[in-house]
């Protein structure tokens, strides 16, 4: 699968994308030029040589902010899409297997978590636990889960009633074997589509929260609370807020371009795919046409 | 019930009937939706000997099929595959009948009962690998049995949706066949080919009958199986109304829905009953 993404112009420009923000992340407080917390007298500067983003109300460099900022924003939204992804998937497709009784009560809480406003109640726990993103970030990330346990669910649906499932069953398979061989090769495809997609949101979510100075403690920089920062003195820098919102925007972007590859090349429409490459392959080996695909 | 020959219910002659179902009932849905799908059904089928089970959509033909491979359970009855009582199986004792290969089960849509995302080696070599065969024995085993399936070694590594009709046909009685079964289960195999796969289906079934193995032909159409099974077994809203040997049932059907069913297969010699006829046949059975 991940080379068929990487096939497609719009998923090798995500990945590329991605692959730089999580380069950010990791060596971001490395690469930065100037300590972040380091304030001066030079106060809301413009680019320059030596700052060149400016400076912010503080006079500390924003580039450098920025930089170091990115690692809590990544980890934060990958903290949210992880903790979805094990607490939504896995009950997901087990609530097909597992019973009747299993399959209510998982419905009834993913209706339940589905009713709460995740912003708010990542607000209710830091006021509970104290001020840290970790905590927020697991408790937004169990609220996301019913989007994963919906889309594991419908998946494994639609595989465990088919015929060759059932051919499976009738030749001796049990409900590991079916899991590791059928189902998971079809559910995959859908859960990676909605990783990348809670990924991006997660990425809103942390941004929106420490626009709101909730999960880290000042000064420590990131990139909503360099938004929320900059937008207090729009009318001395105006372009400000311009850099931190563009690096917000397009990770989401590159998360949702990645989801859209993702979904582009699984399943049917992916077979299709490979199919008219084989068809091509065979058509420049021969040097005739040749119909695509075969019967089907 | 009317049946064509005393005793015809019965295999031709066997020791040990490889699948026996008695008096079987079966049941969908509880309390006020509850509908009978089968009622005191009773067939057998020898090894060597192929019985065809002929009725209309909805007659109950897959359901008897599930049922014998404990995918629907039975409301009342007894079931015998392979000589086993299988009537009282819970989940864990039917998995090791299935895992011992004695009965198959061939889909009514190849194409569907084929995961399309796996090679047709990979579905070939399933049951065998279930049964916790090597994967090199498992491929030997899948390209030694295609010559008696006619089909070509290259096939292998192709996807499901890259065959012909035919050939996903014959791939799915090739996996029906590698685990060597006592039984197996075909439903409605030839319906949707054309007439040379057709043929081709049904002389590979032949073959598979004159090696002992028994065969229950599913199909809506009388005319499909009736040159094939040794018995004809004629399924009518749940209940056998007329068995006996494919000759017997063919030129002399008893029962109002056989000579409906006899009247309407232009395949047939005989099938000559024309419109008026088999209006009134229709109003017998509605009465």
């Amino acid at each position: 699968m991940v080379r068929r993404v990487l096939a497609l112009t719009s998923g090798r420009i995500a990945v590329a994308v991605l692959a730089v923000i999580a380069l950010l992340a990791v060596l971001g407080p490395w690469l930065a030029p100037q300590d972040p917390l380091a304030t001066s007298d030079n106060t809301l500067a413009a680019a320059s040589g030596a700052h060149w983003l400016g400076t912010d109300h503080l006079g500390r460099d924003v580039f450098s902010r920025l930089l170091d900022g990115s690692r809590v924003s990544v980890l934060g939204s990958l903290e949210v899409a992880l903790v979805a992804l094990v607490v939504g998937a896995i009950p997901g497709i087990l609530s097909v297997y597992l019973g009747r009784v299993f399959e209510w009560i998982t419905l009834r809480l993913a209706d339940t978590l589905v009713a709460l406003p995740f912003l708010l109640f990542a607000v209710a726990v830091i006021a509970l636990l104290g001020n840290g993103l970790t905590q927020a970030m697991v408790v937004t990330g169990a609220l996301v889960s019913p989007l994963f346990y919906r889309v594991a669910r419908a998946a494994t649906l639609s595989v465990a009633r088919s015929p060759y499932v059932e051919a499976a069953l009738v030749a001796g398979a049990s409900t590991g074997w079916i899991i590791r061989r059928h189902v998971r090769v079809k559910v995959l495809p859908p859960i990676a589509v909605a990783l990348a997609q809670t990924i991006g949101v997660g990425f809103v979510i942390v941004s929106s929260l420490t626009f709101l100075g909730i999960g880290v403690q000042p000064p420590q920089p990131t990139w909503g609370g360099l938004l929320a920062s900059d937008l207090g003195y729009l009318s001395h820098r105006p372009w400000g807020p311009v850099t931190p919102a563009l690096l917000i925007m397009v990770t989401v972007w590159a998360c949702n371009l990645l989801a859209d590859a993702i979904r582009d090349v699984s399943g049917e429409a992916g077979r299709a795919l490979v199919n008219d490459r084989k068809a091509r392959a065979n058509r420049l080996a021969k040097g005739r046409p040749v119909s695509a695909g075969g019967a089907r | 019930m009317t049946t064509a020959a005393p005793g015809a219910v019965g295999p031709l002659a066997s020791p040990r009937p490889a699948l026996e179902v008695t008096d079987l009932d079966v049941y969908y849905g509880r309390g006020r939706g509850r509908r009978q799908a089968l009622s005191g059904v009773s067939l057998s089928v020898a090894p060597g000997e192929t019985v065809g089970l002929i009725g209309e959509t909805g007659s109950g033909k897959s359901t008897l099929a599930r049922t014998v491979l404990g995918l629907v359970r039975a409301g009342a009855g007894s079931v015998r595959v392979a000589g086993e009582d299988v009537t009282g199986h819970g989940g864990r004792r039917w998995r090791a009948l299935r895992r011992r290969g004695v009965v198959q089960y061939v889909f009514q849509d190849p194409l569907r009962s084929l995961d399309p995302d796996l090679t047709i080696e990979d579905s070939l070599t399933e049951p065998l690998l279930i049964q916790g065969t090597g994967r090199a024995e498992a491929s030997a085993r899948a390209r030694a049995l295609l010559d008696r399936v006619r089909l070509s070694e290259d096939l292998l590594e192709r996807l499901p949706g890259e065959l012909s009709g035919g050939q996903r046909q014959r791939v799915a009685v090739a996996r029906a066949l590698i685990t060597g079964p006592e039984l197996i289960i075909l439903d409605e195999p030839v319906s949707a080919l054309d007439s040379a796969n057709r043929v081709q289906i049904l002389e590979i079934l032949k073959e598979l009958r004159a090696g002992g193995v028994a065969l229950l032909l599913i199909s809506h159409d009388l005319g499909s199986v009736a040159g094939t099974a040794d018995r004809v077994a004629v399924l009518y809203r749940g209940e056998l109304v007329e068995t006996g040997t494919a000759r017997q049932v063919v030129g002399d059907p008893q029962h109002p829905y056989t000579r409906l069913l006899v009247g309407s297969a232009p395949t047939l010699r005989g099938a000559s009953a024309d419109r008026a006829e088999r209006e009134a046949l229709r109003a017998l059975l509605h009465t």
